[in-house]
């Protein structure tokens, strides 16, 4: 495992730009040679950092993580080193928090302070550096055993903060003085605005001192000082390499053409010495405005206020002092003029020069806005008063130009919304074509549907006199019902061609949604402002705007056990949308029931007549839990596993299919069978666990796509909202077009959102989603009350080829041996046979003791890595316990290397003091989140309540010792539901014992109580069929 | 002209030394002074009856002759380079209005924010000479006697063209700083705002006493010294997020600074840099959004 580290390596000379830095920190101690003994630790002579990451292998990783320029570390790197300041152990530096070291407990130390050591990395120019890590966003935080240090990711944000400052063309040209006199041009950020302060100063806060540990000279020592020398260098760099070289045509240039001429090149400006000093001083004085503010701490607002209704047809615009660090705080103009020192003070400020900074203000802003000037003609100006049209001038045009001045401005919220809610638009009304008494089955995604369009202002419908009166007063900005509102010419143009024209006809329904959640464009030209339905239609859209709830049903007849409230709600809301053709993403929580409200859907269409059968597609490791959920919850339906050699290939398989309610059956299948289930008429297609097709590419991903139905259903633990390709995947899967093409979708949403944390994009997104997607929290209070405090659940899992073909000979061997034997002996060989089943349902590797391979061997492993992936995507903790310490070190290593995050494992050698130490690491909020307890080791009083996943992955068979280590994680303190994960092997041993155990419950305490002696006195007969294998759902991939 | 020029001067023709780094006049053909009130500055000397005079200053200036000169109250000293190795001094003197006369002068722009608001923001008021003709008196020279000069050149004319140059770059000057007119005539831009705020002021009975400001708040930011226990940690960036777009007003910080004193080019300023300030902002967007695959430009 590698962490990547970056720093930025100021430049030590003024001629130079400074380097990005990037490094790797290893899991494993460095393959660079040494020598000899390594010498004594001292801070004079700094030895090699002993974790880096070698050259070769560094530029291997970041070629991996880059995705925008592929030339990046070719051409641009150099290979460089440096000393960083590390906080150190008594021999090496301390790991940092983002990597896992492969030897075991060094966490327990404390450093002893921090020594530098010598690093060799990579060396970047700043606009790549740029380019490289503005591409990084939340999703590369783990890639393929890399993870992005704290370090790294603060960077990124620095270079994102960058582009912002440049795209907003928020720099101006300055020049810096060598030692020796020459002069260079540099490029220079400026805080405009507010937004850019923010980011600044949240930047200069976040900033982790592992950043200025690099030991140079020019490292300020102030992380703002710090910041800013990096956003300089990488915005002159990004500048210089920007733009294009001013060629200096005249034969005796004059200084402007030189001073352009370096601006693009950076070499120093040549020209003779006192032209030099007019020129710095000229700049000086030319920006000397926008230092201004920076130095005062406050600065000129203008607040525009509306006319008092039935008191005034004027506004007004009034002037203030305002805090720049503090927009909250405004000084009026009328207080400011009462001041006759040199200072204000005003809530604990102070205002320098307030009565001239606000007159020099008016006078600059006079010049961009000449209503201001008139109101200079009074001997204290507190306000200008506006016209209707005038206010209007001086939102559209006169705002930009005062913000990008440096003034504040602050406007009606009205204006700000730059939504249909405060301009002139159209409403959408649409009804059902077809009769509504019709049943309300009809509809689907490709439904025709009529529509007209009626105008309206601020979202309230008008009639064309109305609007005709509305035209006449001739003002841009009218007040309608309280409420002003834009009318502007152009638009007013449109409204009388659609007067004239008058729109209506027909579209799809998936047209209509579109519109109705702001996502098409309307054909008149006016934007779409409001959305009615009438008929059924009327229903369905109110319902899947939100409006108005679900009804909430009933729950079918025929399903055995109670359904929560919640569930409820899910079961209704997946019949509302499957009434109406609509596809559905059910997004719970792991543990809320997914898979019990789908079944409950699946018996009241049973119930309702449906006769045709619906697809289910999962992954194979899930196929034998989803056969026996529906045989416990919903015996009424005749379910069918399409899976294994064994399966029906021929065209029997349709003849066959249509006589079951459900088929189950896996994604690989989805492609390699795509031809038999192409041909089946389906109720509906529902995809379990429908990450599998988060890339839209994969072969399966097309497969199911194909697979026509009445209905589909996407079923997802991972918050689907936060992972966007993936939701666009899923989406194109349940309501085909919805989204828009996947590359339109990542511009418009994914790149902003993911890298960008663009809020607006991401609100657009959810409100055009959310009518699709049901996600319920665990944690979530509504849902809080209707969970028991504890869920167990049975974790059914296959076998791999691998573990059947072991199985069967542990159980060939013991048979044989059992019976040539007896007493004791018999005894002996009973309990080593279970062990040794138990080791093949677990892993292969555990079984044979080869520590071999761990990926794809074992049904439970593939299984618990799929549940963990959920446990962490849900921001949760989880307990493992297994009763081997052989497995809970397979377990940690292979969860390690698939999540990338530590992971404890607590066993029987670890000492007291560690185990302390893991104990209070695990209950830390950040900590580590998965913790493997070994059964026997676990021991009494620990209190592990953050976790409220609790996994078994093999089982004691006496339920009072389970139920203990459960406890752990259930105690007092517990706020959260736990839920219980039990692990058992389909077909074998595990799943007789289970069912044994479950049968006889009431007895269990009696005949189980002392551990597992009781298995030992079974008969040979009852033996056999304890550990006879029942083949009927082996993985075969 | 030049035959002219040096038959009005008497002398055979001579040869400024050439300077480099002197104070260049921008302006390279035509008039001198960008704005209304240096103009007016110009026109007030040319109407003396000094034009020739002047014409021979005037390319002094634009040469780049004159190599420094300081302003005080009413007077302004310069050093000219001229024909001869050792430059020639220089000085100016106008005759101060009276302190009488100031003060009706600002009792009068007391009663306009205006005055206040347009010379600080680095204008002169266009009305600002009702003001002094207000008070009975004119804020430029009214006769050749007002001025008091001395060059250290031989030539006994007056104006000689050091002076006559020196002239024209005080015009410039003034498009810069309108005050530094005030100033020859007798007061400093800190007298005048001081003087109008205290007409301008409201006089509150017994102003409240500010409170106190807890000390070392204007301290600058204490160093931060590396911190073992959170080395790695980084501070509250969660809600971090930027918005790379285009900005409202393209160029606005060039448009708002205008054309820098020392641009001598012929290009306008605020397009040209416009221009570039333009292509880089859609470079910034490219980068962020930019195509995954598209091979990058560079001009290197």
């Amino acid at each position: 495992m590698i962490a990547l580290h970056g720093t930025w390596k100021p430049s030590e000379t003024i001629d130079d730009q400074g380097d990005f830095f990037i490094w790797g920190e290893s899991s494993t101690a460095s393959t660079i040679k040494r020598r000899g003994r390594p010498p004594k630790l001292s801070a004079s002579k700094p030895r090699p950092h002993p974790f880096q990451v070698a050259h070769e292998d560094l530029k291997m990783v970041i070629e991996l993580l880059e995705i925008i320029n592929g030339n990046i570390i070719s051409t641009k790197t150099q290979k460089d080193d440096v000393l960083l300041s590390l906080p150190t152990l008594s021999r090496s530096p301390q790991a940092s928090p983002d990597l896992l070291r492969d030897n075991g407990n060094e966490s327990l130390d404390k450093p002893v302070g921090l020594i530098p050591w010598k690093i060799e990395g990579l060396s970047i120019p700043p606009e790549d550096a740029i380019s490289l890590l503005s591409s990084l966003s939340g999703a590369w935080i783990e890639h393929d055993n890399t993870v992005i240090g704290t370090d790294l990711r603060f960077w990124s944000n620095v270079s994102k903060f960058s582009l912002e400052l440049l795209s907003k063309q928020h720099f101006v040209p300055g020049i810096v003085v060598s030692e020796n006199g020459e002069v260079f041009p540099r490029w220079q950020y400026m805080l405009n605005d507010e937004d850019d302060r923010m980011h600044f100063s949240m930047l200069a806060k976040s900033m982790p001192p592992v950043c200025r540990a690099v030991l140079q000279n020019k490292v300020p020592n102030v992380q703002k000082a710090f910041l800013s020398d990096f956003l300089n260098s990488a915005i002159n760099d990004c500048i210089q390499n920007w733009m294009s070289i001013s060629e200096i045509r005249s034969k005796k240039p004059g200084i402007s053409e030189v001073w352009l001429q370096s601006l693009t090149t950076g070499e120093p400006i040549q020209v003779h010495k006192s032209i030099l000093k007019n020129l710095s001083k000229g700049l000086q004085s030319w920006e000397a405005p926008i230092h201004e503010i920076e130095k005062s701490g406050f600065r000129t607002s203008f607040r525009l206020e509306p006319p008092i209704e039935d008191e005034s047809d004027f506004w007004n615009l009034r002037y203030f002092l305002q805090a720049s660090d503090d927009p909250s705080l405004l000084v009026p103009a009328e207080n400011v003029w009462r001041e006759s020192k040199d200072t204000l003070h005003f809530l604990n400020r102070k205002f320098d020069h307030p009565q001239e900074k606000l007159l020099a203000d008016l006078g600059k802003a006079s010049r961009l806005y000449p209503q201001i000037e008139d109101s200079l003609h009074s001997p204290r100006p507190t306000a200008a008063r506006l016209t209707t049209q005038q206010a209007y001038t001086f939102l559209k045009e006169a705002v930009p130009l005062f913000t990008e001045s440096g003034f504040g401005v602050l406007i009606p919220p009205w204006w700000k919304k730059g939504g249909s809610d405060s301009k002139l638009g159209v409403t959408l009304n649409v009804k059902p074509k077809q009769d509504p008494k019709n049943s309300k089955g009809l509809f689907g995604f490709n439904s025709i549907i009529q529509y007209d369009w009626k105008l309206a202002l601020g979202g309230e419908p008008v009639s064309e006199e109305e609007f005709e009166n509305l035209v006449n007063l001739k003002e841009p900005l009218v007040r309608i019902r309280g409420e002003w509102v834009e009318v502007k010419k152009e638009d007013i143009a449109a409204a009388i061609k659609f007067f004239k024209s008058g729109k209506s006809g027909e579209m799809k329904l998936d047209e209509a949604l579109r519109l109705s959640t702001g996502l098409g464009e309307s054909e008149i030209g006016l934007p779409v402002g409001g959305f009615n339905a009438s008929g059924v239609l009327s229903e369905l859209f109110e319902r899947l705007s939100g409006r108005t709830g679900i009804d909430e049903l009933t729950q079918p007849g025929d399903f055995v056990g109670e359904l929560r409230p919640y569930q409820i709600r899910g079961f209704s809301w997946l019949t509302f949308l499957r009434q109406y053709g609509l596809g559905a993403c059910l997004a719970d929580d792991m543990g809320l029931g997914k898979t019990i409200q789908l079944l409950a859907l699946l018996i009241r269409d049973k119930e309702e007549g449906v006769k045709k059968p619906t697809l289910l597609i999962c992954p194979t490791s899930v196929v034998g839990n989803w056969y026996r959920e529906a045989e416990k919850f919903a015996p009424s339906l005749r379910v069918m596993i399409h899976h294994g050699t064994a399966r029906v290939r021929t065209n029997k398989f349709y003849s066959e299919a249509v006589k079951f309610d459900m088929v189950i059956s896996t994604y690989a299948l989805a492609h390699r069978d795509e031809d038999l289930f192409k041909k089946v008429d389906w109720s509906g297609v529902v995809l379990d666990e429908a990450q599998n097709i988060k890339n839209q590419f994969t072969k399966q991903s097309q497969a199911v796509r194909k697979i026509e139905s009445d209905y589909r259903v996407a079923l997802t633990g991972t918050p689907v909202e936060n992972r966007l390709s993936e939701l666009w995947s899923i989406m194109e899967f349940l309501n085909p077009g919805y989204l828009g093409s996947a590359e339109g979708f990542r511009r418009g949403f994914a790149l902003p959102i993911e890298r960008y944390n663009d809020k607006d994009a991401g609100m657009k997104l959810r409100s055009i989603v959310s009518p699709f997607i049901l996600r319920r929290l665990k944690t979530d209070p509504t849902i809080i009350t209707d969970l028991p405090d504890k869920i167990e659940t049975k974790v059914y899992c296959n076998l791999t080829k691998e573990q059947a073909t072991l199985y069967k000979a542990v159980v060939k061997d013991v048979l044989m041996r059992i019976e040539s034997s007896e007493g004791i002996e018999r005894k002996g060989i009973v309990l080593s046979a279970l062990t040794r089943l138990k080791q093949v349902c677990n892993h292969p590797a555990q079984f044979l003791g080869d520590s071999s391979a761990l990926p794809g061997r074992s049904g439970k492993l593939n299984r618990i890595a799929e549940m963990m992936e959920e446990v962490i995507a849900e921001d949760d903790a989880a307990l493992v316990f297994t009763q081997f310490s052989v497995m809970g070190n397979m377990l940690k290593t292979h969860l390690q290397h698939v999540f990338g995050q530590e992971v404890l494992f607590l066993h029987g050698g670890v000492s007291q003091k560690q185990r302390d130490q893991m104990v209070m690491r695990f209950s830390e909020k950040g900590g580590p989140r998965i913790f493997i307890l070994s059964l026997k080791a676990g021991g009494v009083g620990l209190n592990l309540t953050r976790a409220s996943h609790v996994f078994h992955f093999d089982r004691w068979w006496n339920p009072a010792v389970e139920n203990q280590a459960t406890d752990r994680a259930f105690r007092i303190g517990q706020t959260k539901n736990v839920q219980v994960h039990k692990f058992v092997c389909e077909g074998t041993l595990e799943e007789r014992i289970d069912e044994m155990i479950e049968d006889k419950k009431a007895l269990a305490e009696n005949i189980i109580g002392a551990g597992e002696g009781w298995l030992t006195e079974m008969s040979t007969e009852q033996l056999k069929d304890l550990f006879a294998l029942r083949q009927a759902t082996v993985i075969d991939e | 002209m030049a035959w002219r020029n040096d038959f009005w001067g008497g002398y055979a023709p001579s040869k400024p030394i050439e300077v480099e780094g002197g104070i260049k006049a921008k302006s390279k053909r035509g008039s001198i002074g960008d704005t209304w009130w240096s103009k007016r500055w110009v026109s007030v000397l040319e109407s003396f009856g000094w034009s020739n005079r002047l014409d021979r200053g005037r390319r002094y200036a634009r040469k780049g002759q004159v190599l420094d000169f300081e302003l005080s109250t009413g007077k302004v000293e310069a050093t000219v380079q001229g024909s001869v190795r050792k430059p020639y001094f220089v000085t100016i003197e106008i005759k101060p209005i009276a302190e009488g006369a100031w003060d009706h002068v600002i009792e009068e722009m007391s009663q306009k924010a205006i005055f206040a608001a347009k010379l600080l923001a680095g204008e002169m008021p266009d009305d600002i000479e009702d003001a002094f003709e207000a008070a009975d008196v004119s804020l430029f020279p009214e006769k050749s006697k007002d001025i008091k000069t001395h060059c250290s050149c031989p030539d006994s004319a007056n104006p000689c063209k050091h002076i006559a140059a020196l002239y024209y770059i005080l015009a410039e000057d003034f498009d810069r700083d309108p005050f530094m007119i005030f100033e020859l005539r007798g007061r400093t831009k800190d007298d005048i705002t001081a003087a109008l705020r205290k007409q301008r002021t409201v006089d509150d009975e017994s102003p409240p006493e500010p409170e106190a400001l807890p000390a070392g708040e204007d301290a600058e930011e204490e160093e931060a010294a590396l911190s073992m226990d959170d080395f790695w940690e980084a501070g509250e960036s969660e809600s971090f997020s930027v918005n790379i777009s285009p900005p409202d007003v393209s160029a606005a910080v060039i448009k708002r600074l205008g054309t820098p004193q020392f641009w001598d080019s012929k290009e306008n300023f605020v397009e040209k840099m416009g221009g570039y300030y333009e292509e880089i902002s859609r470079r910034a967007i490219e980068t962020a959004y930019g195509d995954q695959t598209g091979a990058k430009k560079r001009k290197k």
